[in-house]
């Protein structure tokens, strides 16, 4: 906390000791302080030891849970191993998939909802009644309506020839883009509404100027709206997209990362490592692989923005 | 637990008036006065019954019962996590049979041995079947379980189906995958056979269930894994068949409760299970097939010797708890499998049955027709056939995989096995 | 809610071509219908299979009409201690939202109110806790509550749900007075207000609405969450998300109990929601621009 602005600079200077801007900065310090020690204690202390524990084979359920060095062994074992390979493949198809639709789809849906009106604001409260579900319960309401023998979709998509008669959970194809749907039935709303937020935002003076300018809707909207919404979007796509990669729940209860290894996913992966065979080493791999991805898909989300950013305004 | 338990204690009164053992039960200074015992319980049938009982025991001793209701999944994690972190949250735990070797091998409970020999005759240990005595619990000289729950594979089939076909109930393996086709007609809904197909313990448990009648297993005489053995990769050429030709098309998505509902729905002609849920075919509220089911046994590989698949569950005391509270627990233990009260736990339909004398019981009897089947396929039972040993939650693991990619992913049987194999031999 | 209720599309038409809006209008609104009905099935299934008799919850091809019956809420009255997974669901995410609110707002008023160029980064840093990914920290966390004697209760898991929480509050707040003028406090300072005086009495009346819509995030975030749950508590502390899982059984599928169960747990956020959605709705558009 160096620089000063001029702006705090001009308030007077009312007590002796300390100069107001140094009284003010210690006092906005201690206001930061709790949350910043409180996040770094119980979220950085454990991710830093589960750092060191992925360099090692910590098996808690073998040889009395002794420790042994193995360097990157971990590491290289998740990324040569056909399983590990396949759950990180499936874990950025689940992502990406997801991120896409949701962001097309969310735009569609906040276009629909922009104009303001009574009938508008209460579809958007009930839009976002699925945002609040459990996840877990989410993936078990579509495995029931899914179910090939009893469920109320299932049974018909079988039954019209529309689906394989196994059921679209079964298909080795077909399973990961069912549980993508799933995701996307779950959160396109939300981020219909972040994007909603960032529409309603713009200022309507450039909107009207480009009315005026007799632009086509399209027109506008690719030259105006969507680069002032950039932000927005940027946000919203980065949100889901760490949510998405993290994607357990909805797996977890509907086909616990099958049919063979179709949707093992980075998490149910790490969770069964973790918590059913008690691996802590490679489970902390597989936990420090998912947050690398994650970080590096963040930046390079901020960088192509960025970018889309300088050249809307070149244009 | 306030509601649950008013309720229940209720009816726990009822039942000791009932049982005769009211008597003893306010007679008795209660020796055990401000203990808790925490059960961590398998989601099963007997899970809510014993939370039902509990109060009868908390009459006669003192002891507060808890019983922590878990899923599968959350029980072996939380109990784990317990164990390892010595955090002593449950005093008892639901044992599944093949936990045995683990618990064994790293002490997590308490070693049943002297308790059994000093108490053998309060314990009428005569009247347990040693089968279930053997294989849940005995792993390297320990008795690291008590058994309160053995479940019998059985057969289960539909009368009207098989006699309309003209087919005789089969007693061989081959018989049962010949029947099972012939008896498919997806035209008018009705199929052959049923199975657990889903990724994961579901099917690997189903298949090892029919790669024993077939003649396969596991481990090799030297106890290494022979997941790749031509016997295993000759029976999951037939398994697929089976589920190729003759079940309901769900079944590849199907676990325990998939499988059990088809068959209960009457999409089904014969199904191999747990004993557990016979109860539930006879139930109008959940069955449609009330009138034309029927039990028998398992059906045996052609030339190989009667073996019936064994399963079930113990109770395992935590070693990490005080003498106490050890003590405590194995009065409890003690309480549960003693026959009056095992009776009871399966009048009220815990399809837990462990004693001769519970499944020769004439009421018993005339409640589920099927418990000489039990008490036969007990006598002949195969507890080993999911190899007890530490590392089976791994293997059964590499194996629902493989069988499931077997069935769905149209994967090689040979390929699949070797690399399962190939994962296996990393473990030991 | 002056932000959003600024329409702040162009100006209406002229009356000529208010027809060709309407129409417009009226494709809009069809659309949405459309889109609530597909939202709304999942849903109403949740809540109808309660009521299904277990029988008919299987039937092949799948009924429509059936008897309701209350069977299934008799089941998980007999199975779980329905109150006592209540009242743990409500400690849990009531206790993780104050905390949160008590660590983050402040930490977010003082972000967003310094003038140094780490602020930014420091509450980018927040934002980027989200990406831990449980597994990674829940065995650590799980060691370290059995060392200070707190495993199994609700502590446990109210202090992990903080940690994911007030990051998100710190965020979302540092967003929000970001967004609001700082001039009033600055005349407050002035006219010789303390420095937390102008935090408490000036700042904070005018974010009422971002505290609300935070600690609705918070509450249902952790009334949800199930994995650290799960982990961390026992028998007397377990939340409703728990149970859920028992509830729908391994070995036997009882959609019923499910649905009954969800009565308890996913209805009444559910309700919450739809209640409080003008704060949710305030949260998001704040915490955005």
């Amino acid at each position: 906390m160096t620089s000063i602005s001029a702006g705090t600079a001009s308030v007077p200077r009312r007590r002796s000791g300390l100069r107001f801007t140094d009284r003010r900065k210690l006092f906005l310090f201690c206001l930061a302080v709790p949350a910043v020690a409180y996040v770094i204690a119980i979220a950085v202390y454990p991710l830093a030891q589960g750092i060191v524990y992925s360099f090692y084979d910590y098996n808690l359920l073998r040889r009395g849970g002794r420790m042994t060095f193995v360097g990157l062994e971990n590491y290289r074992e998740l990324l040569t191993d056909a399983t590990g390979q396949r759950a990180l493949i499936n874990t950025f198809a689940f992502t990406f998939g997801a991120v896409v639709f949701e962001f097309v789809l969310g735009l569609g849906l906040a276009l629909l909802l922009w104009r303001d009106s009574r009938f508008n604001r209460i579809a958007l409260a009930f839009l976002l009644i699925p945002v609040t579900i459990t996840p877990l319960v989410v993936g078990l309401i579509f495995r029931a309506l899914l179910a090939v023998d009893y469920g109320y979709i299932g049974y018909y998509l079988a039954e019209w020839g529309i689906t394989d008669p196994r059921g679209l959970f079964a298909g080795t194809s077909t399973a990961l883009p069912t549980l993508i749907f799933i995701d996307i039935w779950e959160w396109t709303p939300l981020v219909a509404l972040i994007l909603l937020a960032g529409l309603k935002s713009l200022p309507g003076d450039i909107l009207e100027a480009a009315l005026a300018d007799g632009a086509t809707p399209a027109q506008r909207f690719r030259l105006v709206i969507l680069p002032l919404l950039l932000p927005t979007v940027f946000l919203a796509l980065v949100l889901r997209m760490m949510d998405a990669f993290r994607v357990f729940d909805s797996i977890f209860v509907t086909t616990g990362g099958g049919p063979a290894d179709a949707t093992n996913s980075m998490m149910v992966y790490g969770v069964k490592q973790g918590l059913q065979f008690f691996n802590i080493g490679y489970a902390s791999a597989i936990g420090n692989v998912t947050i690398l991805c994650i970080a590096f898909m963040a930046a390079a989300f901020a960088l192509l923005i960025r970018r889309a950013d300088v050249r809307a305004n070149e244009t | 637990m306030t509601k649950l338990n008013s309720t229940a204690r209720r009816l726990g009164a009822a039942l000791l008036l009932s049982t005769g053992l009211a008597g003893a039960a306010f007679a008795a200074d209660k020796p055990l006065d401000g203990v808790t015992l925490t059960i961590a319980s398998q989601n099963d049938q007997f899970a809510a019954v014993i939370a039902k009982l509990a109060p009868q025991f908390e009459e006669k001793t003192g002891a507060t019962v808890k019983v922590d209701i878990l899923d599968y999944g959350s029980l072996l994690t939380k109990t784990q996590a317990d164990f390892v972190g010595h955090t002593k949250s449950y005093d008892m735990v639901t044992m599944d049979i093949v936990w045995a070797g683990q618990y064994a091998d790293n002490g997590y409970s308490v070693d049943l041995t002297d308790w059994i020999k000093r108490d053998a005759a309060e314990l009428q240990i005569d009247d347990i079947y040693p089968a279930a005595l053997k294989y849940i619990g005995q792993y390297d000289g320990k008795q690291v379980a008590f058994p309160f729950a053995g479940y019998a594979a059985v057969m289960a089939y539909r009368k009207d189906l098989l006699d309309a076909a003209g087919i005789k109930v089969p007693e061989t393996a081959e018989d049962f995958v010949e029947a099972a086709i012939k008896l498919t007609d997806p035209s008018k809904k009705i199929y052959g056979f049923v199975a657990n197909g889903q990724k994961g313990a579901a099917v690997a448990q189903d298949w090892l269930q029919y790669n024993a009648q077939l003649g396969g297993s596991v481990l090799n005489a030297e106890g290494k894994p022979v997941l790749n053995s031509d016997a295993n990769i000759a029976s999951l050429k037939v398994y697929k068949e089976l589920f190729d030709k003759a079940a309901p098309p769900g079944a590849v998505d199907y676990d325990w409760g998939g499988r059990e509902e088809s068959f209960r729905q009457g999409l089904v002609a014969m199904m191999e299970t747990w004993s557990v849920g016979a109860p539930g075919y006879y139930d109008p509220s959940m069955s449609n097939i009330v009138d034309s089911v029927a039990i028998t046994y398992t059906p045996v590989g052609k030339g190989l010797p009667p073996k019936f698949g064994f399963g079930g569950w113990g109770l395992a005391i935590n070693n990490d708890i005080d003498e106490k509270k050890k003590e405590a627990s194995w009065e409890f233990i003690k309480w549960l499998v003693s026959p009056p009260v095992h009776k009871e736990m399966n009048m009220l339909g815990a399809g837990s049955y462990i004693r001769k004398s519970t499944l020769a019981d004439p009421e018993l009897n005339a409640k589920y027709p099927f418990l000489p089947i039990i008490a036969k396929s007990f006598e002949n039972a195969d507890g080993d056939y999911r190899p007890r040993i530490p590392q089976y939650p791994e293997i059964q693991d590499l194996l629902g995989t493989a069988v499931n990619a077997v069935l769905v992913g149209g994967a090689d049987p040979k390929a699949a096995l070797d690399e399962a194999q190939k994962q296996a031999e990393k473990l030991f | 809610m002056s932000v959003t209720t600024l329409d702040s599309r162009p100006a209406r038409a002229p009356s000529r071509r208010r027809t060709a809006l309407q129409q417009r209008v009226l494709r809009e609104r069809t659309a949405l219908v459309i889109i609530l009905i597909i939202y709304m099935v999942p849903v109403l299934w949740l809540v109808a299979t309660a009521y299904k008799p277990p029988k008919d919850m299987f039937s092949s091809p799948p009924t429509f009409i059936f008897e309701p019956t209350l069977h299934n809420f008799r089941r998980v009255f007999e199975v779980f201690d329905v109150w006592s997974l209540l009242k743990s669901s409500i400690i849990i995410s009531l206790g993780s939202a104050v905390l949160s609110l008590l660590l983050g707002v402040p930490a977010g008023y003082a972000l967003a109110r310094s003038q140094s160029r780490y602020a930014i980064v420091i509450a980018y840093f927040f934002l980027a806790i989200r990406i831990v990914p449980i597994i990674a920290t829940l065995i650590p966390f799980y060691l370290m509550m059995r060392d200070i004697g707190l495993l199994g209760t609700w502590w446990a898991v109210i202090l992990v749900n903080t940690t994911l929480n007030c990051a998100f509050v710190t965020w979302m707040m540092f967003s929000y007075f970001r967004s609001l003028p700082k001039d009033m406090e600055e005349a407050a300072l002035t006219d010789g207000c303390t420095l937390w005086g102008a935090f408490w009495r000036v700042a904070l009346p005018t974010v009422i609405p971002g505290i609300i819509a935070s600690a609705l995030f918070c509450v249902m975030f952790s009334w949800n969450d199930f994995l650290v749950a799960m982990f961390l508590t026992n028998t007397d502390s377990k939340p409703l998300s728990v149970a859920l899982l028992a509830a729908f059984g391994t070995k036997d599928i009882t959609w019923g109990t499910l649905g009954a169960l969800a009565h308890f747990s996913t209805i009444p956020i559910m309700l919450m929601a739809l209640f409080l959605n003008r704060y949710f709705i305030q949260g998001v558009t704040r915490g955005v621009n």
